[in-house]
């Protein structure tokens, strides 16, 4: 299906008449404007990430053609349906319907499907699409977009999405109040040769628990296209957030993800970052312990095929005593895929008794993928217990004979052993459904 | 009357980095018979055990491995498996991550999956085989082999004991319910409980359509589990074939000796 094109999306290429373009286009207030308008100044004024800077180092961007794109498509004309959409996901293996709190689906730059239960909306907890939210919330958004987690100055990239995010999720779960269910939104892409900008914005008040998964696909096309996401979680005093990110865009998109979340005393995050689909991933990953006694665990779980290059990028960031940070990114390669994984941990002066631990486990399934690890610390503090490792390994050739010999045919054995090795990490999931659906992407990547 | 073998190895010269390990085997092993293999370390029986179950790093250089009449070595691993060949490791390998339950659901349906194939090809009709079933069978099988429950949860052989680890290839053994058995030095690193355990295992699993070529290197194992004939191999050649009794003779008097006498009669 192709949108059709509004003058709005006509006015084509990356520019500050995009921009203007765009804000008119989705009536928005006068402020959001302004900040998206001082987001391109900024935009503009930051350099492309090089290969000499130290985090795109071995990331090679030079193909991505910005002025072969346009900056957003689909404001208007036939969008697809959402009970198409959700149908897509339900057969990659995301369920959408009965198990929800809410859902939001936002097709190329419109928002087209926003619910949440009515029993949480009298408990004053809010979940919709941002451009709503900004409209209807102002104040509460206007604090937490883009100014504190991933501020429009973080980078280029980030730059760009601040003067032309599209769409995406706000949750805010008040003081107290527990939401077991998870908020689901959806992104996907259908507009040839464009972009899509989807953001996640998060804020749980103090001891507020939700459950927040995010799907993120499009088909594949023929020639390339843009995604930009960033995912903002802010974790009140003693509030658990649990998030969920599945990217699957189509192998002709170039994907770029940055996110950060700030946890507050007591807080507990639970994140996992499941990256498939793209032709090109740069995923930045961070979460900012600034108060005492909280704890995030960070998973990743990537599998690279065909000519796919997935960088993942991770910060755990000390900036309290007495917290901990848990993270274990694996990742399988096959055919020709690359993979980057670069993490750092760093503790600031003063977030003693910190407990830090980072495992990136590379499992290579063919002779012409690779990946590279590099794992990084940076320690201001004496009382302190940082551990890591990195190992890049590949499948045992006596592996796949021993479940051979037993019956299993040569793919049935590779599923079998990419599977447990992906095991450790899908076993601190106790989702079903997540572990369900990890367990079919993973069946489907090995070619079953 | 000539019939068809069950299990005939002919004149089988295997190589592995073009250095010769087998220089010649011959061996047949017939439905209800138990054949014993022994011969001192390094003289190619664990080399017979891979090849005869399809280990990608052996060439076979001469001769053939004939499975009722089809020669099997152009079959993968998993296709002999399929047809019911089974080979109980020596060194069973760990796979981290991959729960014993679910491997041996794989193995299981694999096996049967082709079996009842072979058997609508043929004209008959075959069940399928429910997870169910399978669940209870495997319960059944644990029980006989005295395994715990919590055994199904583990990871394959992660952190088994010797013991625990031959305990699981007998256990595979009888859940795929093989024709031909290939038992490489099930005995070794198994204490005198194990090794009964594991043995009365084995002679359950005995039928008169089945055949088991035990490989070891000692007498103990064969105190348990009695064959029939008794090969003793050295070099990569069999160099005596007898009953029960050679294997006593040879407990007696040594691999060394066995070696002078052939020497001194040739």
């Amino acid at each position: 299906m192709e949108a059709t094109l509004t003058a709005a999306e006509a006015a084509t290429g990356f520019s500050r008449e995009s921009v203007e373009a765009l804000s008119a286009a989705k009536q928005e207030p006068t402020w959001v404007r302004d900040a998206r308008l001082a987001a391109w100044a900024t935009y503009e004024s930051l350099p492309f990430p090089q290969r000499t800077d130290e985090e795109w180092r071995r990331t090679d961007i030079r193909g991505l053609k910005l002025d072969r794109l346009t900056p957003f498509a689909g404001l208007s004309g036939e969008a697809p349906s959402p009970e198409s959409v959700l149908a897509g996901f339900r057969d990659g293996g995301i369920s959408d319907e009965s198990a929800r709190a809410g859902v939001n689906i936002q097709s190329d730059a419109s928002a087209i499907l926003t619910d949440v239960h009515a029993d949480l909306a009298g408990q004053g907890v809010i979940f919709t699409d941002l451009g709503t939210a900004m409209a209807e919330h102002g104040d509460l958004v206007r604090k937490y977009f883009m100014t504190e987690a991933v501020p429009a100055s973080f980078g280029k990239f980030e730059a760009l999405h601040a003067a032309l995010w599209q769409s995406g999720s706000f949750l805010y779960v008040p003081k107290g109040v527990s939401v077991e269910l998870p908020f689901r939104s959806f992104a996907v892409a259908s507009a040839p040769e464009s972009s899509i900008f989807t953001h996640t914005l998060v804020v749980l008040e103090e001891g507020a628990e939700a459950f927040v998964v995010d799907a993120f696909g499009s088909e594949t096309q023929e020639n390339q296209a843009l995604a930009s996401t960033i995912v903002e979680l802010n974790l009140g005093k003693g509030s658990q957030l649990r998030y969920v990110q599945v990217q699957d865009w189509g192998r002709h998109a170039w994907n770029f993800m940055t996110e950060r979340a700030i946890l507050g005393n007591d807080a507990t995050l639970n994140s996992l970052h499941v990256t498939l689909g793209s032709k090109f991933t740069k995923n930045s990953i961070g979460s900012h312990l600034r108060g005492q006694n909280a704890l995030a665990e960070m998973l990743g779980i990537f599998f690279a095929d065909g000519d796919q290059f997935f960088d993942n990028h991770t910060w755990q960031l000390h900036e309290a005593p007495y917290a901990t940070s848990d993270l274990e990114f694996k990742g399988a390669l096959k055919d020709n895929a690359r993979s980057v994984y670069s993490g750092l941990i760093k503790v600031e002066e003063g977030a003693q008794k910190t407990d830090a631990y980072q495992q990136n486990r590379n499992l290579v399934l063919s002779r012409t993928a690779r990946a590279d690890t590099i794992p990084n610390l940076e320690i201001r503090a004496n009382d302190v217990r940082c551990t890591h490792g990195a190992t890049v390994s590949q499948v045992v050739p006596e592996h796949v004979f021993y479940l051979q010999a037993r019956g299993i045919p040569y793919t049935e054995a590779q599923k079998l052993i990419v599977e447990g090795f992906f095991r450790p990490v899908i076993d601190r999931i106790p989702v079903e459904e997540i572990q369900g659906f990890l367990e079919s992407a993973i069946a489907r990547k090995v070619g079953i | 009357m000539s019939q068809t073998p069950m299990f005939e190895i002919e004149n089988l010269h295997v190589s592995i980095e073009d250095k010769e390990i087998l220089k010649g085997i011959n061996l047949v092993v017939n439905p209800g018979e138990i054949h014993a293999l022994m011969g001192p370390n390094g003289s190619g029986k664990s080399t017979l055990a891979y090849v005869i179950a399809g280990h990608p790093s052996y060439e076979v250089t001469e001769g053939s491995i004939r499975y009722f009449g089809e020669d099997i070595l152009e079959l993968s691993p998993d296709e002999r498996a399929q047809k019911g060949l089974f080979l109980a490791f020596q060194y069973p390998t760990v796979i981290p991550g991959v729960s014993m339950a679910n491997f041996l659901r794989m193995a299981v349906k694999n096996v049967r999956d082709a079996r009842a194939e072979e058997i609508v090809a043929n004209g008959g009709t075959a069940e399928p085989f429910t997870p169910r079933e399978f669940r209870k069978l495997m319960r059944e099988k644990m029980s006989m082999l005295k395994m715990d429950d919590s055994f199904a949860t583990r990871y394959l052989n992660e952190g088994f004991s010797g013991g625990e680890k031959k305990r699981a290839e007998i256990l595979q053994m009888a859940l795929l319910e093989p024709r031909l058995a290939v038992l490489d030095e099930t005995d070794s690193g198994l204490d005198i409980d194990a090794l009964k355990t594991v043995s009365e295992g084995v002679n359950e699993l005995m039928n008169p359509e089945m055949g088991i070529l035990l490989i070891t290197h000692y007498q103990r194992l064969l105190n348990h589990i009695k064959p029939q004939y008794v090969h003793i191999v050295m070099d990569g050649r069999i160099v005596r074939q007898g009953g029960p009794e050679l294997a006593h003779e040879l407990e007696a008097k040594g691999y060394e000796n066995i070696r002078a006498e052939l020497a001194a009669a040739s």
